[in-house]
Order: C-alpha cells, then sequence, then structure tokens
C-alpha cells in the first residue's frame, strides 16, 4: 500500500515530463523508430475497426490474444535462439511430440501437476538435444534443428500410428479442459499465463547475466569467449529453454485440444514464431532486440488473420497477403532503423 | 594526373567534416595523407572517389572542374580507393577476382578464361610479381592479396591509386617489397596516395605530405623538408610529451607469472619466461612465429600439448578462460572489432562483461551497481563518454581500446596480456594507451605486451623477448634494445649462421 501511495506521489509535472521525453528523446519519436511493431499493431487494429464495428470489443481482443498463446509462448523461445545467432526449425515438432506423450501421461496419471512438469522436462530436454549438437559439437543449428524437426515429428507419427492420440472424454471434462478454456477477471487463463511468461523472459533478457551473454554471444562470439563466458554451455541453456517453453506451450496445447493429431499438431508453428521474432523487430543475425517485440510480433500475425477475415477475403489467399505484410513490416523497420543509425 | 582539391567542405548535418581543403596531388607522386582518426582523412577519399558528394567546393582533375563525381566518373577517370579491409572475394581465383564485374565474353555468355588469364598474368610481370593468376584469392598471403588489389587497378589503366594502411598486415620484407613495386608504378606515371599512421614508412616511400586535423587542412608540403617530430607535432597539434623512463624505476624481484615449457605444435615449442612485479616484457617476432597462438594460450583460450604457468608461485588452471580471469589475469585481444568489442551493446555492458563472469555472484543485475563500477574506473582509464549508455561504437578506436581495459579493472586483474593493443588507433590515442600501462606498472601490475612495433617495445618494455618460428630465439634488456638486433632475430638470421655450419 506504502509502494503505491509514494507511486501516486511521484506523478508530478516533472515525473510526466520525463516520461514524455526520456534522455533528450522524444518518447513517441523513440517508440516509432525504436518499437515500430506497435504501430503496424495499431494500423490492423484501426483497419479491422473500418471492417467490422465490434473488432475492437473487449471480446474480440481478447480472442486475438487467446489465439496467439501458443505460438505466442514458442515464439519468446525463438527470440532468444535468434539473438544469440541461431535458429531453431524442430520447434513445431518438439511441441507435437511433446503434447502427444503429455496426453499419454494425463491419460495414465489424470494429474494436471505429474503432467505440467512432463511437459516441461520432456520439452527442456528435447531441446537440450538441439543445444549440445550446436554447443558442443559446433554444428549449425539450422542443420541441428532441420534434422530433430524431422526426427521429432518421425517420432510423434510413429507413436500415434499416423492419427490422434487423444485423452480419455471423462478425464478432459475432469480438469483438464478447465485450463485451456477457465477465466480469471474475464480473461482466459491461457493469456496470463501468455503475459507472466512474457514478463518473466523480458525481466530474464534484460536483468540478469545470462541475458547479457545471450545477447553477447549473438553480437560477437569471440568476444564473448574471450571475456570468459563459456559460450557453448550458454547456446546449451537457450535450445533447452526454448525447448520448456515449447513444452508450456504443448501442455497448453493439450488442454485446449484434448487431442493430438501426430501429423500435423505444430506444423509450421516455427515459421510463424520466426516471423512473429522478425516482425518484433530482432535482427536475424543475432544480438539486436528485444522480446517485447515478439509479443507484439506474434499479436500482428493473429491480427493480420482477423482483419482478413473481417473483409471476407478468400482464405486461400490469406498466406498471400500475410506474406506480403510481413515484408512490409520488415521493410518499413530496416527503413527506419536506417534512418536511426543516420542520427 | 594531377588532382586539385579547392576549398572543399563536407558537412554531416552539423558535423563539418572537412573545412576549407586545398592542395594539390601532382603527376607521378606517391603523396602521404596524414591525420588522426577522424581528421577527414576518409572523407576526403570518398569525395574523390565518387562515393561522397563535397557539401562545397571543387575537384580540378587535369584541368577539367568537377563539383562532384560519381563512383562510375571516378573509376573512368582511373581514380582507385584499395581500402584497408581487402576487397577481394575468397574462393574465387586471383585472374577471376581481377576482372570481377568485367569479365571478358566470347559469344556473350562464354566466359574468355584464357584471354583473362594471359591478361593477368602480363600485369604481375609488369608489376615484376610472380602470383599465379589460376590459385584461388585464400591461398594467397596478405601481401599477395594487396599485390592483386593493386594489380586490379593497373589493369583498368589506374592513374591514382588510393592506398588506405597498406601495410598493417604485412611483414618488414614484404612492405619492403611493396614500396619497390610502388617506386615501379611511380616510374610508370601512376600516382598514389598513402594514407598511413607509420611514421617511418610514410618518410621512406612518400614524396608530398598533407597533413588534415579535425577536418581542417593543417600543411603540405616535402617529406625531405620535415623529420619526424615535425610531422607528429602537426598530426597531433601539439609537441608529444616525453615518455616517461619506467625502466629506471627498480623492479621488485618477486615473480608473479612464471611461464615453464609452454608447447603448442606446431605453433610454437618450449616457452619459458618469468615476469616480474611491474615488469612490462613485449613479445614480437615475424609473420609465423607463434606470437598470436601464443597469447591465446597464456589466456586458457587454447589448448596446449604440454607446459603450465605459475601464478604467485602456484599452479594455475588453464583449463577455462573463466579460470584464468579470477586468478587475476587479463587479456586486450587483438582485432578489436573482432574479438574484444560487443558492438551492439552499451558502453556500460561491454566493461561489465568479464565481471559477469568471474565476480559477480547474483544472476540478477542492478543498473546502479553497475554505474557506480563504471565511474570509479573511468577516472583511471580517463574513457571519454557522453552517456556509459551509448553504444560502443560511438566511440573512437582508442576509447573503445580503454573500455576493453577497463574489463579488467574491474576484476582487479594483476597480469595483462595485450595482443597488439594499438593496431588502428591513432597517435594521440596511442601515447595514452602507453600512459595507461605505465600507471599499470607504478601500481605493482605487470604487463605482457605483444607487438610488432619498434617504438612501442622501445617505450614500453623492460625487456624484449624476439619469436622466431615459435621458438625464443632471444631475449634483449631495455638498455640494449635497438630496431637492428630486433630485426636480426626476428628474422632468424642468427640461426641461418648456424646452419651454414
Amino acid at each position: 500500500m506504502s509502494k503505491l501511495k509514494s507511486m501516486l506521489k511521484s506523478i508530478n509535472k516533472e515525473n510526466i515530463k520525463k516520461f514524455y521525453i526520456e534522455k533528450g528523446k522524444p518518447v513517441l519519436k523513440n517508440l516509432v523508430i525504436n518499437h515500430n511493431y506497435v504501430i503496424s499493431l495499431v494500423l490492423l487494429l484501426v483497419l479491422g475497426q473500418i471492417a467490422s464495428s465490434n473488432f475492437l470489443s473487449f471480446g474480440s481482443l481478447v480472442n486475438l490474444m487467446k489465439s496467439s498463446v501458443i505460438i505466442g509462448i514458442i515464439a519468446l523461445g525463438m527470440s532468444l535462439v535468434i539473438l544469440s545467432g541461431n535458429i531453431d526449425l524442430s520447434v513445431g515438432s518438439l511441441l507435437a511430440l511433446t503434447a502427444a506423450n503429455t496426453a499419454l501421461v494425463y491419460n495414465s496419471s489424470e494429474s494436471i501437476i505429474v503432467s505440467l512438469f512432463f511437459a516441461l522436462i520432456f520439452g527442456a530436454f528435447l531441446g537440450s538435444i538441439n543445444g549440445i549438437f550446436v554447443g558442443k559439437a559446433k554444428v549449425a543449428a539450422f542443420i541441428v534443428t532441420l534434422a530433430t524437426m524431422a526426427a521429432y515429428r518421425s517420432l510423434t507419427v510413429q507413436q500415434g500410428q499416423g492419427g490422434p492420440i487423444i485423452i480419455t472424454q471423462d478425464a478432459y471434462y475432469g480438469k483438464l479442459r478447465e485450463i485451456g478454456y477457465g477465466k480469471f477477471l474475464e480473461i482466459p487463463y491461457i493469456v496470463w499465463i501468455f503475459v507472466l511468461v512474457t514478463l518473466l523472459i523480458i525481466f530474464i533478457m534484460s536483468k540478469t547475466k545470462f541475458g547479457r551473454y545471450v545477447y553477447a554471444v549473438g553480437s560477437n562470439e569471440k568476444a564473448a569467449k574471450l571475456s570468459g563466458i563459456n559460450v557453448d554451455r550458454i547456446k546449451v541453456y537457450i535450445f533447452s529453454l526454448t525447448g520448456l517453453l515449447t513444452g508450456l506451450a504443448a501442455f497448453l496445447y493439450v488442454s485446449r485440444f484434448g487431442s493430438v493429431d501426430t501429423a500435423t499438431a505444430g506444423k509450421s508453428f516455427e515459421l510463424d514464431a520466426i516471423a512473429a521474432v522478425a516482425i518484433g523487430g530482432t535482427s536475424m543475425a543475432g544480438g539486436k532486440g528485444f522480446v517485447q517485440g515478439t509479443f507484439f510480433g506474434i499479436i500482428v500475425i493473429y491480427a493480420i488473420d482477423a482483419v482478413l477475415t473481417s473483409f471476407r477475403v478468400p482464405s486461400f489467399v490469406n498466406d498471400l497477403i500475410k506474406g506480403i505484410l510481413i515484408l512490409g513490416a520488415v521493410l518499413m523497420q530496416k527503413v527506419l532503423n536506417a534512418k536511426r543509425q543516420a542520427e | 594526373m594531377i588532382v586539385e582539391f579547392k576549398n572543399i567542405y563536407k558537412n554531416f548535418n552539423a558535423v563539418k567534416a572537412l573545412q576549407d581543403v586545398s592542395f594539390t596531388i601532382g603527376d607521378s607522386e606517391i603523396h602521404g595523407l596524414l591525420g588522426e582518426n577522424g581528421a577527414g582523412k576518409s572523407t576526403l577519399m570518398n569525395i574523390l572517389g565518387g562515393v561522397l558528394p563535397p557539401t562545397s567546393g571543387t575537384i580540378i582533375i587535369d584541368d577539367v572542374e568537377y563539383k562532384s563525381l560519381n563512383p562510375t566518373q571516378a573509376n573512368e577517370l582511373g581514380i582507385n580507393f584499395i581500402h584497408q579491409e581487402l576487397n577481394l572475394v575468397n574462393d574465387l581465383k586471383v585472374f577471376e577476382n581481377l576482372y570481377i564485374n568485367r569479365e571478358v565474353t566470347k559469344y556473350k555468355f562464354y566466359l574468355d578464361k584464357n584471354y583473362m588469364i594471359e591478361k593477368s598474368y602480363e600485369i604481375f610481370k609488369r608489376m615484376n610479381v610472380s602470383i599465379d593468376p589460376k590459385l584461388h584469392v585464400r591461398e594467397l598471403d596478405t601481401l599477395q592479396k594487396q599485390l592483386v588489389e593493386i594489380a586490379r587497378a593497373i589493369l583498368f589503366e589506374s592513374k591514382l591509386i588510393i592506398m588506405d594502411e597498406p601495410t598493417t598486415a604485412l611483414t618488414n620484407t614484404e612492405i619492403e617489397n611493396l614500396f619497390k613495386i610502388m617506386r615501379d608504378l611511380k616510374e610508370q606515371g601512376i600516382s598514389c596516395i598513402y594514407i598511413s599512421h607509420k611514421m617511418p614508412e610514410l618518410f621512406t616511400i612518400c614524396d608530398k605530405y598533407t597533413v588534415l586535423r579535425n577536418g581542417g587542412f593543417i600543411e603540405s608540403g616535402d617529406f625531405k623538408d620535415i623529420d619526424e617530430n615535425r610531422a607528429t607535432e602537426l598530426l597531433v597539434g601539439r609537441s608529444i610529451i616525453e615518455e616517461k623512463d619506467i625502466h629506471k624505476k627498480q623492479l621488485d624481484s618477486e615473480a608473479v607469472f612464471e611461464v615453464r615449457n609452454f608447447t603448442c605444435e606446431p605453433f610454437f615449442r618450449d616457452i619459458s619466461f618469468t615476469l616480474k612485479k611491474g615488469e612490462v616484457i613485449s613479445i614480437t617476432g615475424l609473420f609465423g612465429d607463434g606470437r598470436g597462438e601464443l597469447s591465446e594460450a597464456l589466456f586458457g583460450a587454447r589448448k596446449l600439448d604440454s607446459g603450465q604457468i605459475l601464478k604467485d608461485g602456484k599452479p594455475l588452471s588453464l583449463s577455462s578462460i573463466r579460470k584464468v580471469m579470477k586468478s587475476g589475469v587479463g587479456m586486450i585481444p587483438r582485432n578489436r572489432k573482432e574479438r574484444s568489442i560487443i558492438k551492439d551493446m552499451n558502453i556500460l555492458d561491454n566493461v561489465s562483461m568479464a565481471n559477469f563472469n568471474a565476480k559477480h555472484k547474483n544472476p540478477i543485475i542492478s543498473d546502479k551497481e553497475e554505474l557506480k563500477r563504471f565511474s570509479q574506473n573511468q577516472k583511471v582509464t580517463n574513457i571519454k563518454v557522453g552517456s556509459p549508455k551509448d553504444s560502443i561504437t560511438s566511440l573512437s578506436g582508442g576509447n573503445q581500446q580503454k573500455v576493453v581495459f577497463a574489463r579488467w579493472f574491474e576484476l582487479n586483474s594483476d597480469v595483462y596480456i595485450l595482443d597488439n593493443p594499438t593496431q588502428g588507433i591513432d597517435v594521440g590515442a596511442k601515447f595514452e594507451i602507453y600512459k595507461l600501462i605505465y600507471d599499470l606498472t607504478d601500481k605493482g601490475k605487470s604487463v605482457i605486451i605483444f607487438t610488432s612495433e619498434f617504438p612501442e617495445i622501445y617505450k614500453t618494455s623492460h625487456r624484449c623477448i624476439i619469436m622466431y618460428k615459435g621458438e625464443i630465439n632471444k631475449i634483449i634488456n631495455h638498455e640494449k634494445l635497438n630496431e637492428r638486433d630486433v630485426m636480426y632475430y626476428s628474422t632468424g638470421s642468427n640461426r641461418k649462421d648456424e646452419n651454414d655450419e
């Protein structure tokens, strides 16, 4: 309570001015140049509102968030991987394999805690396999994760014999469904989870040593090594953390859908996740970018979907338009970045 | 070709990069362009190369006046710029590089390789060098690569070649070869603008000089009318402070860092020496002496075949860089951009990087604490920054190097390994780095410098270790140091005698 009071006290003219002008640079300009994905999002929301009058209603905004959650959590991990100068193509298959096994674990244990922990640990384990090949064996991340993408998918399909793995009706409607569909303060649990995880990752990346190491490895691996960072180990951690986050996404996937189609679950999730990171302004070469950007990036991608639906664009050309918009967003960033450099 | 700059001004927004620069480069002359980093040399050369237009002023080339040039025009006039970072494709062959983007074809599509190879031979013959045009560029050494760039300029009838620091990666013999070729070219009527920080070279090869400082034109003239001291004064704008004589001070006899039988085949073998408290040892040699690898091994960044280090009498674990750091050894790597600066991070984080690893226990970072540590070190290193949160790339080379020093001050390291610490740094900043080294020794810290510049060895070191083909060939004390002997032992001349006998 006292904290709140002191916070209220601190709202005076000086501080308001400070808020708008940070380090002598106007906040708005900073927003345009450094965090322009926010502009893309605002533009899309305005477009959506033009197309259908209840686009900006609370309900549909929550829906927008809700649909972003699963790939969004994966994209957070992807940000770390890309910031460190790597790439992870295996996340879609990793999600499928983890989800399939989580479903099996839930079927036999009927315990939410057990299956959640299983999902996290199993995901982290699969991620660490990527990490060990990239970090210790020094194989290019693109190749390693291309291989595990195929391998994890194949294992999943084998497990389901090509078909789905389904959670038994009674067990699902008992408790698990509550996580996928339940709400707190009118907002679904899964959205809360997404926001909390985002805040956690933002904290890790901006306030911890590990965060600094990720940036350092992505920006200049040799220099990072010569200032004592154990680069190989950091890479293993990054891929494991991405696996863990994908494990969490897999658990939410199971709780929402109650079944896992082994052949298609998570297919091309990696592409949306990478796109979200790109739209969020993170450099594909590593070292530059913010996790906040990815959070908005994934919402932008789903907002594009929503806007297209509102305009009744035939769904077959959806991806075409999405592709064009993603290129446009990234191009805009390039132009703005060039401007920032010139300043 | 006669090039005259007339009242050239160039502004980048508020920054005045060039102000009223006027001078002339004559026919068949090698013209030394001097100036510290940021003096405006590159801007001026970019204007001549057509990359940038001047804000005002004109360039007169062989009596034709140009308000500005574009790159194609500059090329057609025969102006060629050889950049410090060589512009060659390693995976293509020499002749393919020579003709890149100007390939000669038969029947439109079919590359006329034989013709191109033959022409390449002719050019190299004209230059009096033997390089096989059919080799891949990656198989060449640095001098040969430089020569390929020059050959490319000649091939397309260059009349003026701009060379930016061409000798940084060359050994002394190679430099002599390069100079011979430059003189030959001069005979053939090709002029050259030679940009370098190295005074002895400028005095050897150049006829005329022009000095720029802070974007302004200072002086032009004949090199034979001035000496090195005068040139340095012109360059820096003040007379250089006499270097402090660190060698008068009596050294403690306490050994802090003993290297024993370091061996890592095929780079170096059986390296042993002892560093005392407050001592500076320089290690020098020529290309292929294994110095670079040795510097890495001393810091735990390269696996050894055998050998150990005693730090304060106790064996030092070389199994990881972190362990070496923690025991009080700091490293300033060579090639700052590639190996020490993290370009996407701010100054503060660049300084703190080593501290995070070796000292900072809490996984969470406090901004306040970081800033406090930074300002303490800033007093020592004299880093000039606007805000510690500015990007590291906003600093000059010298200040960036001080940031790397500050890394180790935070850890309170007492042995510093400096690998080519003044590479690409201008004269003024070099002295500041030397001052930093003197301050370190005053505090009883010890320093190992890997360098190939004799003045640097002389100004800083108590002893100089000269390496030849991976072995210690000779150790010379400061009193007996002279450039001739250093060269003699670096080239292994003493060993050749042995072999003859």
